[in-house]
């Protein structure tokens, strides 16, 4: 049974103000890749794992024909918390019935959460230059945790659960 | 089309990058490659360990797509996605996987998000780099 620990939970915090480094990783029904940082991360309950929709393109398009996901987490300063989580993913997007139901996750709830995160934690710690200007999220990302392993340097490939 | 990286996206790619690659039915393997044996105008070669490589050697042996982005310390500032295929050789108990880059993408948030820069011509690529940033890794 899938359970995120409280490490994990805390390695799921917004990034950039000393935490992790979070890659979205996605593919194609026929198997391209793709693979994009991200800023706005959560824990939710204790198998989901949530992800602003802003400014997401091809992670969308693959998303909506393809459910399989896998998130990279890592830790540069903080050596341990390097791992991969897997499952099956699903943009919640604003304009779903509020009482959509996904693996136990309510829209509404997700939505009315997560759903401005830039209000929520703006990000101050991003640079100007990278930052963007206006804040345009459409949903949230939520991934339904199914499988994990480590890629800390050592114990790659090692099955967490 | 023809990948010109610039010299600001090998200096990024050079500090380690996170590999996606998929199985033909689009299942994800992740691996870091905290070495970076080269990076040409158009290729990265990647040295992997045994464990790092055992990650995404089946999935790479049916399908050769690779899509990588920086994973390096203060990697925020590298808002770039490259994708192309690999080739895995061996040279002892390394697997270095080259990877012949055939797509390039702006990932920094905001109107520039998603752009494909590999179908602009060098130069206009790299004066739009310019435009944006002019710094490199720190050493």
């Amino acid at each position: 049974m899938v359970k995120l620990t409280a490490e994990m939970k805390e390695g799921l915090k917004v990034p950039g103000k000393g935490g992790s480094l979070v890659y979205l990783c996605t593919s194609s029904l026929d198997g391209k890749p793709n693979i994009a940082a991200m800023r706005y991360v959560d824990s939710y309950k204790d198998d989901k794992i949530l992800i602003s929709d802003m400014f997401l393109l091809k992670t969308k398009a693959n998303l909506k024909e393809n459910s399989q996901c896998a998130i990279a987490v890592c830790h540069p300063l903080n050596a341990g918390r390097d791992w991969v989580f897997k499952g099956k993913a699903i943009d919640i997007e604003y304009g779903f019935p509020p009482d959509f139901d996904w693996y136990g996750v309510n829209a509404k709830e997700i939505l009315d959460g997560w759903g401005d995160w830039h209000s929520k934690e703006p990000p101050d710690e991003v640079p100007p230059d990278v930052v963007y200007s206006k804040a345009a999220q459409r949903g949230v990302v939520v991934l339904h945790v199914e499988e994990a392993y480590s890629i800390e340097k050592g114990k790659v490939g090692d099955k967490i659960f | 089309m023809v990948v010109v990286l610039t010299e600001r996206m090998k200096a990024w790619v050079k500090t380690g990058c996170h590999l996606n690659v998929a199985n033909k039915s689009g299942e994800s393997f992740v691996a870091i490659a905290r070495t970076v044996r080269s990076v040409s105008d158009d290729e990265a070669v990647f040295a992997l360990t045994k464990d790092e490589y055992s990650v995404i050697k089946s999935a790479l042996s049916e399908n050769p797509w690779v899509a990588f982005g920086v994973s390096g310390v203060g990697g925020i500032r590298a808002c770039y996605q490259f994708k192309g295929k690999g080739t895995v050789t061996q040279e002892g108990d390394t697997y270095l996987l080259k990877v012949k880059i055939s797509e390039l993408y702006c990932t920094k948030p905001g109107c520039y998000a998603g752009l494909r820069l590999d179908v602009k011509p060098t130069k206009e690529c790299e004066d739009w780099e310019h435009g944006l940033w002019k710094d490199l890794p720190k050493a």
